[in-house]
């Protein structure tokens, strides 16, 4: 009992802050003004355009693709990896089971393995690769430890000891209705559970923020049409009365 | 004078090993008050220095957006590393983009996250001290602000911003750069970066007008200050001084001559560089754009044109509308602010004036994409069109046209190595070594296709490889204007 | 750094460029030439002298075409090109040959 308590209470906790942190993070995103138009040209010339240009970054990294292709091959399968497998847990959240979910288990189940591929390949090269090495910080590659320890806790959960699914799936559910059923005490389990909840809260505080971050980036979401179209925004220096340059003389 | 030594000239761009620090000691000379208080900046460290650059960073991750998400969104992802031509030229780690991006954003994450302020190890905040100011002084004026990381960041960090922003904070705290700060003192003062006053201008203006009839035997005007005309030109003040850009205002003047179109010069807006773009200053650069608009309103002219200069015609085509609009006053029928490669180009297309390439048969052309144009502007109506539309002028006026590696033009064009305020002679070292991946391409098409001439649009870029060219073995003549080969093959009427 | 000539001390900046061009006599061109290892020659003085002349009258130094064509109408057509010109001052007429002069260093992207 103790220990679903304390789980209950750890991702209350950690749902709250990524919840509230990331919130206040995208609002602080969207608050603060973009001054001027920088889109990275060449750039779309129309807001369909720029949908399609943020599309294929989000969703094939087609920057990383031009800048690196071991750096994208990584990066993608383990992205690609992350989504399936994210998806395939919605099994344990909802109740009944949507088709669509139930369908994608099978590649939700190797991408797992896609996604170990991925991390690995990643932390190979922020190891020995001499130039990335030294951009690395302890935290990065903690990040990668801990997603790799959420990755590996996970298989091993799927193929050597095997938990009570169905017990840990009454406890979020029953988590989610705000009442505690018992969570099984099994310690691969707990590290899973405990690493997802330990990433939900670093989530709003660290890097991860490049998630919501690529859709704020003017480089890549501004329309290019500054002389069709008057790019104002509401910051001292644009609005400030301004002085003739000819007071600047003496 | 040179006490480094010039690279190897490479097949392919290669990536060096790194050497750390190797580049630590290359810094501008530092503004002085005089040069800093027309600015309205302090002209030294004050005693409270630290807490007015942190209160400084605050206010700009408030004011601009991007500042604010690229600060946060680096993954650490390492596809920037080897895409900067001042880190390809000189192995320094430091000028790997986000190694440089890093020496702010340490800062920032000392001072503005949570991870930052309690386990600054483990994140890689630091204090900011005055070795980090010194750090700060030295690399991010080894960024010449032209994107080239910003085209391959999965996120599409601009480590440009970066550099605006830390020198916006540098000349907050009085530690500003002689260079740039100097020049836009004149801009204020006098009109335009050389410092040229209004008589000198006109005196140019006349001799060159004694030159082209000397040459063709034709009035060709290069009129100046003149309320009424149709077109006001903004060009480069290199243009009026410098050579090879000399010849392509000949150029310029040329092709209104053939076009019939009437136009003016503006001794109050004598220059189209706009310096507080690369110092980061928003204030600074309004101010120097809105002697635009003043002079196109006290001429009563129609349109604009922007001559041959990089960076200008960025300020031009991305902010002149946000900093000095609406141009409401102007003809609708054209774009503001218009490139005169695109008026030049248009009047191509449709038969104005005529073009006898044969005359640059002596010839044989490459273009080098300058960076602001290629990767922060476009002309025509298409995306890409900065690319086409260059490229389309000089081949009506040339036979012989090869274009470099497609890795090194178009988006992924390299930076001639001295624009974003480093074209200065306290530089030299990181000019030359940051010319390294432009002057390999160009000695393959050199060997390739017999290429002599590499024509710019781009005053720093055609000044800056005057001076580097001759570092790798080339004639310093061998930068040309683009309206210079314009210039030689137009049809003039006494000619035909 | 200072520069000394004729026994008397002269402020420069950074770059050797003389801080007050009312300092200036021909004494301190030769130094400075002497201090980059250089002689004057009348050919020189030609275009030291017009730049003064020129800055005199206008302020700023001559446009380089301007200064070619000036050399070219007193030493011959010949000598009226940017070549001979950097053949007298190889770090640049511009810049060189202004510092001589005792003309500040002309500013921009150029």
């Amino acid at each position: 009992m103790f220990v679903t308590v304390l789980f209950a209470l750890l991702f209350y906790v950690a749902t709250a802050i990524f919840l509230v942190g990331l919130g206040m993070r995208i609002a602080r995103y969207a608050r603060t003004p973009a001054p001027l138009k920088i889109p990275t040209t060449p750039a779309p010339t129309t807001r369909g355009g720029v949908v399609v240009r943020m599309g294929t970054e989000v969703l094939l990294f087609n920057s990383l693709f031009k800048a690196n292709k071991w750096i994208w091959l990584f990066g993608f399968m383990f992205h690609v990896a992350l989504a399936l497998v994210l998806l395939r847990h919605l099994r344990y959240f909802l109740d009944p089971v949507p088709t669509w979910v139930v369908l994608i288990q099978p590649f939700g189940m190797y991408a797992a393995f896609a996604m170990v591929i991925g991390l690995a390949g990643l932390w190979a090269r922020r190891v020995f690769v001499e130039r990335i090495r030294y951009i690395s910080s302890p935290s990065d590659h903690l990040m990668l430890a801990l997603l790799l320890g959420i990755a590996l806790t996970g298989l091993g959960m799927t193929y050597l000891w095997h938990t009570d699914i169905s017990a840990v799936k009454l406890f979020f559910t029953g988590l989610m209705r705000f009442e505690l059923n018992p969570l099984p005490t099994q310690p691969l389990l707990l590290l899973h559970l405990f690493l997802v909840a330990s990433l939900m809260v670093i989530f709003p505080f660290s890097k991860l923020l490049h998630a919501p971050g690529v859709f704020f980036s003017p480089t890549r979401n501004q329309v290019d049409n500054p002389r069709e179209k008057r790019h104002v925004a509401n910051v001292k220096w644009m609005i400030a009365v301004e002085k003739p340059a000819a007071s600047a003389d003496q | 004078m040179a006490n480094f030594e010039t690279p190897e000239l490479q097949e392919t761009v290669e990536i060096p090993a790194l050497k750390k620090g190797v580049m630590s000691h290359s810094r501008p000379f530092v503004s002085k008050e005089q040069f800093q208080a027309p600015l309205g900046f302090p002209g030294e460290l004050a005693d409270d220095w630290k807490d007015v650059a942190i209160a400084k960073l605050g206010e700009l991750l408030k004011t601009n957006r991007a500042l604010q998400v690229f600060m946060d969104s680096c993954v650490k992802c390492g596809a920037c590393t080897d895409k900067c031509h001042y880190f390809l030229g000189t192995s320094d780690p430091r000028n790997m983009p986000v190694a440089r991006q890093d020496l702010l954003r340490g800062v920032y994450r000392r001072y503005y996250t949570l991870p930052g302020k309690y386990f600054p190890k483990l994140v890689g905040a630091t204090d900011l001290t005055e070795e980090v100011m010194d750090q700060w002084y030295s690399y991010f004026h080894q960024c010449s602000e032209c994107r080239r990381c910003s085209v391959y960041c999965p996120y599409g960090i601009d480590t440009a911003e970066i550099t605006m922003a830390t020198r916006d904070i540098m000349n907050a705290v009085g530690k500003g750069q002689k260079y740039s700060n100097e020049i836009i003192g004149k801009v204020f003062k006098i009109g335009n970066n050389l410092g040229l006053p209004q008589p000198a201008l006109e005196d140019t203006l006349l001799g060159l007008e004694e030159d082209v009839k000397d040459e063709t035997g034709i009035d060709v005007r290069f009129p100046l200050d003149e309320k009424g005309a149709e077109v006001l030109v903004v060009t480069p003040s290199a243009d009026f001084f410098a050579e090879p850009h000399i010849d392509g205002l000949i150029g310029y003047a040329k092709v209104f001559h053939a076009a019939g179109i009437s136009w003016t010069l503006s001794s109050h807006a004598s220059e189209a560089a706009n310096f507080g773009l690369f110092i980061g200053s928003n204030e600074n650069m309004k101010k120097i754009a809105m002697r635009i608009r003043e002079a196109a309103l006290d001429l009563g002219v129609k349109r604009i044109i922007f001559g041959e200069c990089g960076h200008a015609w960025r300020v031009a085509y991305s902010y002149l509308n946000t900093l000095a609009g609406p141009f409401d006053f102007l003809d609708p029928r054209y774009p503001v602010p218009q490139h005169i490669c695109e008026f030049t180009h248009d009047l191509i297309q449709r038969g104005v004036i005529t073009l006898d390439k044969s005359r640059n048969d002596h010839r044989r052309v490459t273009f080098h994409d300058s960076c602001n144009v290629a990767r922060a502007s476009r002309m025509g109506d298409m995306p890409g069109g900065q690319f086409v539309i260059p490229r389309e002028v000089i081949k009506a006026a040339c036979n012989h046209f090869y274009d470099m590696a497609p890795e090194t033009i178009g988006e992924a064009t390299f930076c001639c190595g001295g624009g974003g305020g480093l074209l200065t002679d306290d530089l030299m070292e990181l000019r030359v070594k940051g010319a390294l991946p432009r002057m390999s391409a160009l000695k393959q098409v050199v060997e390739e296709h017999e290429v002599t001439h590499m024509a710019a649009i781009c005053a720093i870029c055609k000044s800056q490889f005057s001076k580097v060219l001759p570092y790798y073995g080339f004639q310093m003549d061998q930068i040309i204007s683009v309206h210079q080969l314009v210039s030689d093959a137009i049809v003039l009427d006494a000619q035909q | 750094m200072p520069i000394e000539a004729g026994g008397k001390t002269y402020e420069t900046d950074e770059e050797g460029y003389l801080a007050d061009l009312n300092d200036w006599n021909p004494d301190l061109a030769t130094a400075m030439a002497k201090a980059d290892g250089a002689d004057l020659d009348e050919n020189h003085w030609e275009v030291i002298n017009f730049l003064r002349e020129y800055y005199e009258e206008y302020q700023i130094a001559p446009a380089v075409r301007v200064l070619t064509k000036a050399i070219g109408k007193k030493l011959g057509p010949e000598k009226g090109n940017s070549k001979y010109l950097y053949e007298l001052f190889p770090y640049g007429p511009a810049k060189q040959a202004c510092k001589y002069a005792g003309l500040p260093k002309p500013t921009g992207c150029v």
